[in-house]
Parts: structure tokens; C-alpha cells; sequence
């Protein structure tokens, strides 16, 4: 066997010296049988005459030896290729069209798929990913799907369950960190003892806090002893940032809420799940009886190998059932519920990948059809030369081959192109900062590439296919007859291109009847009132600390804060809260609330988001009082303690009364239940955004329950973002430790609430617009096709007596008789394919009218694109037409 | 061809002797027939090739049997004495 491949690669090397023995072996064999023939008494020449008879051609022969050998088709296949790229470089536009094609078809399909790949393919970047859960408390009497899990809890769950290797928490918050003097608020997330290991992600540099570090607190926040050592690890970007990649920073001293910490260690880069944009990490030590009903954690569990999800849920909610007899004031009716964590960190993002992905696949596959069609009229053209090289010798294969070849060749370029343009996309995704999760982890591999080769052969393959097999059966005699000059009967070329542009037509019915879906999903998510006006907002949340602001402290400064603000000019109106709608950051937790006086079989029934608010939130955010007032300044430290209701609640807890006048029952657990006096209702706020309904909510004065972290609001005149500079000013001027942890455009982060839809919906549409078009033009060129075929059919119709009308009509019944099947096609597969994008719908039936007023206006627009080729036929000069035939 | 490459090597010239003397020249060999054939059985491994010199001195290609190709012969001979028996008996019983 290797003897054998020794040999091929020997012929291959040198295929002259195998040539030069050939000759000398075939002139041997003749000079022997010459001198046995000269032996026998011929004549010399007579000799050579018979045994030329005898023999044959040896010239012949030696040709069919060469064909023979090894090599001989990798040489022919150089010559076509030579030849095949002579023949596309005449064709310049031709060949860019075709070129440029491929190459937009195959850069996004793969950029796409990059996406896809990073997103919801590969696992996530952690040691055995599989086994990681996000674990959410449940409520169903409450009717509370996700929250958070709460520490004392959590306490339970580790020493009781079996099935997990570990189980961990931690919650994110901005912490104002001092390095050099120099101030910021950053995201610092505080992880419960079991964090890191549970991950099993070690520090880049430095080590993780040990378990004995994280029970001690670092806060006098908890009631846990604080730590005379307290400690602190960074993440990879902070690093970079504030210490310059400098690896002696571990060891140095790091100012955190104005306590000294010692830094110990660095993440690596690739590190951001689950806490994602975490620049601090915290240990948090625990107080001795940690809350049992302050559902803000997040969650993490390693289950033990060998153990799946649903054992793991089921073991976790049989503990919880426990608790629940246990500490009923608390735990009543709460249940956990096990998310993969790779499904969680995903989230709803698969649905619409999927959904963008199928579309640009489709784009891409009417594309190759296009091309297809190009290359199946040029081949019309090509279809003497085919003939002529068929009746000089060529073979089918060798023409079936060499016609291949040059689809091939446009498509590797165009796959190349294309390749480049993924990267180059898949770079400015990444510099934009889409709102994708794991968006950093997204790069063009093996997978990629091995993707985009796939897709490029395919391409090649479709768009060369029809055309290099309607060539390789050209019959030698088309040549002599001009093939475009005979009345063409349905033959299957024809039919092949007639099909191509159904398929084609039907593909771009399926992606304008889901373009229009999604457009139509996108305007009923901008329609709903979102209760507040986030236009001309701007947002500063600030995280103040307990050692400076403490024991009512904080009062004092948001109110100057406010004052101070509303002062600016071009501020109509500022106001506070800890938490606002669709803005992230703050504290945010909902407490069990009553109607004074109700059943204690109430009691627990519902809940209300709490919200401590400043006077003139309301004015500042645009939310509209129902009934009763907003509070003001009379609503201080000394007057009763009052509350006002969103409506929803309001009609909830008093159905058919007024609220206003009214006491409500807010229960805070451990710290005992207090009555309130009903002040005012407001209306409802969708406050995670328009998906979302609208929470039921309690407002509580600030000044009669100070908290240390707000969310100041500011509404402006004009763009609020010519605020910042005099905002920020402020804030310096009060407390330089204090900076607000950015400032944020509400209307951006409203908006950004459902700016996936927004993306999805201009993409798609963009898609649809591209494949409508290529349709079009697909519709165009067959049509036109038609009509040249057909120059002599018609001239003789003509010279009959048929009108332009006449042949109007037959050219445009043509181009129906291509589009409404493609539409009947297209609206059943989009009809199939309707699951897909439902995940990503909102609110939108099947027959939506402007998906059919679109799907609908495409045979309109196919009559339209008909008119031009039915002009050209009518203006056939009809003596040309006979004179030629 | 196998056959006449079973006694001992021979070059391209003297295969085309044999099959003409053994069949009584029944069978004509020409250049076009036999060398292409001969390039099949190297490149299927039945014979192997080399350059050598002839008994007149000139150097020639010779042609041997490998151990794949004695095989094959075997094979072929076995399955054609089967079929021209069948064919013979055939023959004789109309």
C-alpha cells in the first residue's frame, strides 16, 4: 500500500520522465516487431507499414497512457480552473454580482451563527457547567413565579440537602470604592462563603476569601462581629482600569465605603457569570439569625454528580415545605423553583436568535436562487460554446465539471469575503455592546468557520447546480442552430427556472409575513402607556453608607440634594425613589400588605412592591394621582405615618370605596406590622416594561423612613443629558465620597426595555425588504427571458393582428402564474413556521392585517416588475422578427 | 495477460508475442490494447514494473506478477473453467 502511494506521489512529482518512458517503451515494442518482420523477410519500410498495421498509433496510445495517469485529472483541473477564471474575469459585473452575493449571504449568516454558537450552543465557561442552577423562591398563593432566595433560608437548605455539592448567594450593589484619593460608585457583589468554590473559579492572581474571612462581616450593616481585616477581590476590568494590569496589587489597600481593605485577589477575564458586571467582590458574612423573608439574593447551586435538576428541586422544596411549617410568618406558602443556569443567564434571547437566524438563512438561500437564475441565463448564452466542446471531444463530466467549477470559484471568494465580513460585523457587535447576554464570549472558531464552508459550498452548489446540468446536456447540434432564436417549448430548463423563482417568491412571502409580525409586535410594545413619562429624565442613582449617612442621616442629605437640583436651571422637577420603573439599580422588595381590620385569612394573600419616594416624585417621573394627594413636606419625621397606593392595589384591597381616607397593614415580619393612613392612589407603572404587567405597589415618604440608597430623578426642559455636567456638580459639591454611579437617559432605559423587538423587527424587516427585491428581480429576469425566447412567437402574433394589450396580458398572467403559487407556498410555510416567532411576539394574532396587506401587495408589485418585459415584447418589430426567421 | 506473466517477467513485446503464439493468432494485440491495460493492472496493484536490460542488451520495461495478482489469476482462471464448462454443457445438451 505504501509502495503504491510511493509511486503515485512519484508520477506526480514527475510526470515528464514518466512521459519520456512511456514514448521509449511504446517505440521499443514497434522496433521489435519491425525486426521480427525484417527477420522474416519484409523489407525494412514494408516492415514498419505492417507493423504500424499491426499495432496501431502509437501517438495514439501514448495520449491514452496519459490520461491514465495519476495526476492526470489534478492537471485538467488546473486548466479548468485557469480557464474558468479567464472566463468570469470578462464578465466582471457578472462575476461581482455573483461574488458579492455569496459573500453577503455567507458574512451574515455566519456572524449570525457566531452569535448563536456563543449564546446558546456552546456551555457556559465554567467547570462543569451542567450541573449549575439558579435557584428562585416561588410563591403561588402569591402568584410570585421568580424572586429572589433570601439568607435565612439558605442557612437551611445547605445543612439539609443532599443533592448538592454546594449551594451559594449573593447580591450585587453599588459600593463606593476609593483608590488614590479618587472616588466611584461600582457594582460590588457580596457572595456568601461557598461562592467561589462552588463555581470552581480560582482568582487569575492572588486567592479566593476563605471561608473563615466570609463569615465575618464587613459592614456594621449586619449584626454579624465586623472584621478587623476585611478583604476584597477585583474583577479583571477594574484591574485593567483603575490599577493598570498591575500585578502587585494584591496585598495593597484599597478604600471600600470608607473602610480600609485589603485587596487578595484578581478574576480572570472570562469571568462574569452569574454576577455579571460585578466589578467588586465581597465576602458577606451572615448575621447570627439571618431574614427569612427578604427575597433579594441571587441564588446559585452545584448539584452532586449523578443527581439531576428535578432531584434537586424536589429535595430543595421539601425542605422549604418544612420551613414553611416551621416559620409560617415568614415562609408561608414559598417554594423553590431550579433553573439551568446556562437556560437562565440565556434567557429569552434563544427564541429570537433562532428566529434571526432562520431568516438570514432564508435571505441566503434566495440569494443563491438569484444567482442561480443569473447563472442559468448566462448559461443560455454559453450554451454554443458547450455544444461546440461537446462535439470536439469533451465529456459530460469534463463540461459538467468545468461549468461547477466557475460557481465554485465565485463562491470560495465570495465565502472568503464573506468570512471577513463576519469578523468585521462580529467586531462592531461587540464594540456597540448589543444587549446580548455572553456577548463577550462570541469569536469565530472552528465551529464558525466550519459554517461558513458549509454555507459557501451550498451556495455554490445552488447557484451553480441548474445552470452547470442544463449546460452538460447541451447537444452538440444546439451549436449550429442559435439557441435563443428557436421557439422554446416548456423544456426543463424552464421549468427549473420557473421553479427557482417560486421557491424564491415563497421564501420572501415567509419573511414578509414574519417582518410584519414582528413590526406589529413592536408597535403594541411602544403603544402601552407605561404609567410614567420617561422623556426628558435623567437618572443618577446614589449609594450612601451606613457609617456616614446612618440613623436618619440620609434625610437630611437627599433632602438638600433635591433642593439643590431643582435650583439648577432647566429643571422643572426633581424627586427620589428607592427604586424606578425600568431603571436597574436599587432596592427593591415587596412586604405583605392588608386592609386594616381584614380577616387574618387575609393577610397573606397579597403583597405590595415597597417604595420610599421624596414630595415630588411623581411630578418628576409624570405619574397622575387617581385620588387623594401627592405627599409634601408636611409628610415629616413627626406626622403619622402615611402611604399611597398604585390603583391596581387600591381596587384590589378596597373594591368599589374610595382608599383614600383608609388604613393599610404593612407587615415588616421580624421588625413587627404598622399601620398606615391612606393619603392618595396613583396610577399603575409597568415598571419592568411593557411586557410585563404592572406591579401592585406602596409608596412611602422618605422623610418618614430615610433609606440610603436612591434613585434621584430629574426632569428637564430639554434633553435631559445637558443636565449631567450641573448634576454631577451637585452631587461633588455635597459629598465628594459620593459620586452617582453613572447617570442614565430614563427614556433609554424604558426603551431599552424592548429594544431586542426593536432590533428584531428593523432586522427582519431589512431581510424581508432584501429577499422582496431579490424576488423581484428574479421575477424580472425570467420574465424578460421569456419574451427574448419567445422573439419569433411573438413578431408572428403580432403580424397577426394581436394587440399590445394582448401580449401585455400574457406576459403579466406569466408573472402571476410564477407568483401566486410562491405566495400559496410561502403563506403555508409561514403559517408552519409561525411557532418559531410566536416566542418573541407580543400581543399579535395570526391575521394580522398589515401581515396581509404586505403578503398581499406582492403580486401587485410582481405585476408591476411584469410591465417592463410586456413593453419590450410589444415593441417587437414584427418585419425584423420574420426577415430573421 | 496475467497469465502469460505467470512463467516469468516479460516486457511489453514479449506479452504481445505470447498471446499471439499461445492463441495461434487468433488474438491480434495491438499498442492501444495492451498498454492501457497494463497501466490498469500497475495501478490495481496485479503487476509491478521495472526498467531492466533485455536479452538484446537495450534496456526494457519489464512486467512481473505480484503475489495480488498470482491470486487473481487463480480466481479468474477458476471462475472462467466454471462458466465455459456451463457453457460447454449447454452447448452439447441442444
Amino acid at each position: 500500500m505504501l509502495r503504491r502511494l510511493w509511486k503515485w506521489l512519484l508520477e506526480l512529482a514527475r510526470p515528464e520522465r514518466i512521459d519520456r518512458e512511456a514514448r521509449e517503451e511504446l517505440a521499443q515494442h514497434l522496433e521489435l516487431a519491425v525486426a521480427e518482420k525484417v527477420r522474416a523477410g519484409l523489407s525494412p519500410g514494408e516492415a514498419r507499414r505492417q507493423a504500424r498495421l499491426d499495432l496501431g498509433n502509437p501517438e495514439e496510445t501514448h495520449e491514452q497512457l496519459r490520461d491514465g495517469r495519476a495526476g492526470a485529472s489534478i492537471d485538467a483541473l488546473a486548466k479548468d480552473a485557469a480557464y474558468a477564471l479567464r472566463v468570469l474575469a470578462r464578465r466582471p459585473a457578472f462575476t461581482a454580482a455573483c461574488l458579492l452575493t455569496v459573500a453577503l449571504g455567507v458574512g451574515a449568516s455566519t456572524a449570525l451563527f457566531a452569535v448563536v454558537d456563543a449564546v446558546v450552543l456552546r456551555p457556559l465557561p465554567l467547570p462543569d457547567p451542567v450541573s449549575l442552577v439558579r435557584i428562585y423562591d416561588e410563591n403561588a398563593v402569591r402568584g410570585v413565579e421568580r424572586a429572589g432566595i433570601t439568607t435565612g433560608n439558605l442557612v437551611d437548605w445547605r445543612r439539609q440537602a443532599r443533592c448538592f455539592r454546594g449551594l451559594a448567594g449573593f447580591y450585587t450593589m453599588g459600593r463606593t470604592l476609593t483608590v488614590g484619593g479618587e472616588s466611584e460608585v461600582v457594582l460590588a457583589a457580596q457572595v456568601t462563603e461557598d461562592f467561589f468554590p462552588l463555581l470552581g473559579v480560582e482568582p487569575a492572581l492572588g486567592r479566593a476569601p476563605t471561608a473563615e474571612e466570609t463569615r465575618i462581616a464587613l459592614f456594621d450593616t449586619a449584626a454579624a462581629p465586623v472584621s478587623p481585616d476585611p478583604v476584597v477581590v477585583l474583577s479583571d476590568a477594574l484591574w485593567r482600569r483603575r490599577f493598570g494590569s498591575d500585578p502587585a496589587v494584591v496585598g495593597q489597600t484599597v478604600v471600600v465605603e470608607r473602610r480600609p481593605m485589603r485587596v487578595i485577589g484578581v478574576m480572570p477575564s472570562r469571568f462574569t457569570l452569574p454576577a455579571a458586571d460585578a466589578q467588586l467582590f465581597l465576602p458577606w458574612g451572615q448575621s447570627e439569625r439571618p431574614p427569612r423573608d427578604q427575597h433579594y439574593v441571587v441564588g446559585v447551586g452545584r448539584l452532586a454528580a449523578g443527581t439531576t435538576r428535578e432531584q434537586g428541586e424536589a429535595e430543595l422544596r421539601a425542605v422549604a415545605g418544612a420551613l414553611a411549617r416551621e416559620h409560617p410568618q415568614t415562609n408561608e406558602g414559598w417554594s423553590v423553583r431550579l433553573v439551568p443556569l446556562r437556560d437562565d443567564v440565556v434567557g429569552d434571547t434563544r427564541a429570537a436568535l433562532v428566529v434571526l437566524l432562520l431568516a438570514v438563512a432564508l435571505v441566503l438561500v434566495v440569494a443563491c436562487a438569484n444567482v442561480a437564475l443569473l447563472s442559468l441565463a448566462r448559461g443560455l448564452e454559453r450554451l454554443p460554446e458547450a455544444a461546440l466542446r461537446q462535439a470536439l471531444g469533451a465529456s459530460r463530466r469534463r463540461l459538467l465539471r468545468q461549468f461547477l467549477l466557475e460557481p465554485l470559484l465565485t463562491s470560495a471568494g465570495g465565502g472568503a469575503l464573506g468570512a471577513l465580513l463576519a469578523a468585521a460585523s462580529l467586531a462592531l457587535l461587540q464594540r456597540r455592546g448589543a444587549s446580548l447576554p455572553r456577548l463577550d464570549e462570541v469569536s469565530l472558531g472552528p465551529p464558525e468557520l466550519a459554517f461558513a464552508f458549509a454555507a459557501t459550498l451550498a451556495a455554490a452548489l445552488v447557484s451553480g447546480l441548474p445552470a452547470a446540468f442544463r449546460l452538460a446536456r447541451a447537444q452538440p447540434a444546439a451549436g449550429v442552430v442559435d439557441a435563443t432564436s428557436r421557439i422554446a417549448g416548456p423544456g426543463r430548463g424552464r421549468r427549473l427556472r420557473d421553479l427557482l423563482v417560486v421557491a424564491e417568491v415563497a421564501t420572501a412571502v415567509v419573511l414578509v409575513a414574519g417582518a410584519s409580525l414582528l413590526v406589529r409586535s413592536y408597535q403594541r410594545l411602544s403603544a402601552v402607556d407605561p404609567g410614567f413619562e420617561p422623556r426628558g429624565v435623567l437618572v443618577a442613582p446614589v449609594f450612601l453608607d451606613m457609617q456616614g449617612y446612618g440613623g436618619g442621616r440620609s434625610r437630611v442629605y437627599y433632602q438638600q440634594l433635591i433642593e439643590r437640583l431643582r435650583a439648577l436651571p432647566g429643571v422643572e422637577a426633581a424627586g427620589a425613589a428607592t427604586a424606578l420603573p425600568t431603571s436597574p439599580l436599587g432596592p427593591d422588595f415587596e412586604r405583605p400588605v392588608w386592609a386594616e381590620g381584614a380577616p387574618e385569612s387575609e393577610h397573606a394573600l397579597r403583597a405590595a412592591w415597597v417604595r420610599m419616594i421624596t414630595p415630588d416624585y411623581f411630578r418628576t417621573l409624570g405619574l397622575r394621582m387617581v385620588a387623594g394627594r401627592a405627599f409634601d413636606d408636611t409628610d415629616g419625621e413627626k406626622a403619622p405615618r402615611r402611604v399611597i397606593l398604585s390603583d391596581g392595589l387600591a381596587q384590589r384591597l378596597y373594591p368599589g370605596e374610595s382608599a383614600v381616607g383608609r388604613r393599610l397593614v404593612v407587615d415588616y415580619s421580624t421588625n413587627g406590622t404598622y399601620p398606615y393612613d391612606v393619603v392618595g392612589v396613583v396610577n399603575d407603572v409597568r415598571f419592568s416594561g411593557p411586557r410585563a404587567e404592572p406591579r401592585q405597589e406602596i409608596y412611602l415618604p422618605h422623610a418618614q423612613r430615610p433609606y440610603l440608597v436612591m434613585n434621584v430623578a430629574v426632569r428637564s426642559s430639554q434633553d435631559p443629558r445637558y443636565l449631567a455636567p450641573a448634576v454631577r456638580q451637585v452631587l461633588r459639591e455635597l459629598d465628594p465620597a459620593k459620586p452617582a454611579h453613572g447617570l442614565y437617559d430614563l427614556a433609554e432605559l424604558a426603551s431599552a426595555t424592548y429594544a431586542r423587538d426593536r432590533q428584531l423587527a428593523q432586522l427582519l424587516a431589512g431581510f424581508a425588504a432584501v429577499a422582496v427585491l431579490l424576488a423581484l428581480v428574479g421575477v424580472h429576469g425570467v420574465l424578460s427571458h421569456r419574451v427574448r425566447e419567445r422573439t419569433r412567437e411573438i413578431g408572428v402574433r403580432l403580424a397577426l393582428g394581436a394587440g399590445e394589450a394582448q401580449l401585455v396580458r400574457w406576459v403579466a398572467s406569466a408573472g402571476l402564474r410564477l407568483v401566486l403559487p410562491g405566495l400559496a407556498l410561502g403563506v403555508a410555510a409561514a403559517a408552519l413556521l409561525r411557532p418559531v416567532v410566536a416566542g418573541v411576539l407580543f400581543g399579535t394574532s395570526a391575521l394580522d392585517p398589515l401581515a396581509l396587506v404586505a403578503v398581499a401587495a406582492l403580486p401587485f408589485l410582481a405585476l408591476a416588475v411584469s410591465l417592463h418585459p410586456a413593453r419590450r415584447a410589444a415593441r417587437t418589430d414584427v418585419a425584423e422578427v420574420l426577415r430573421a426567421g | 495477460m496475467l497469465k502469460t506473466l505467470a512463467l516469468e517477467p516479460l516486457h511489453g513485446y514479449g506479452i504481445g508475442q505470447r498471446i499471439e503464439q499461445v492463441s495461434s493468432g487468433v488474438f491480434k494485440v495491438t499498442l492501444g490494447s495492451l498498454y492501457p491495460a497494463l497501466q490498469r493492472l500497475e495501478k490495481d496493484g496485479l503487476v509491478e514494473a521495472e526498467w531492466k536490460a533485455s536479452e538484446n542488451g537495450r534496456r526494457a520495461r519489464y512486467y512481473r506478477l505480484t503475489a495480488a495478482g498470482r491470486r487473481r489469476l487463480s480466481v479468474e482462471q477458476k471462475e472462467w473453467e466454471r462458466v465455459s464448462a456451463a457453457i460447454t454443457r449447454i452447448l452439447k445438451a441442444t
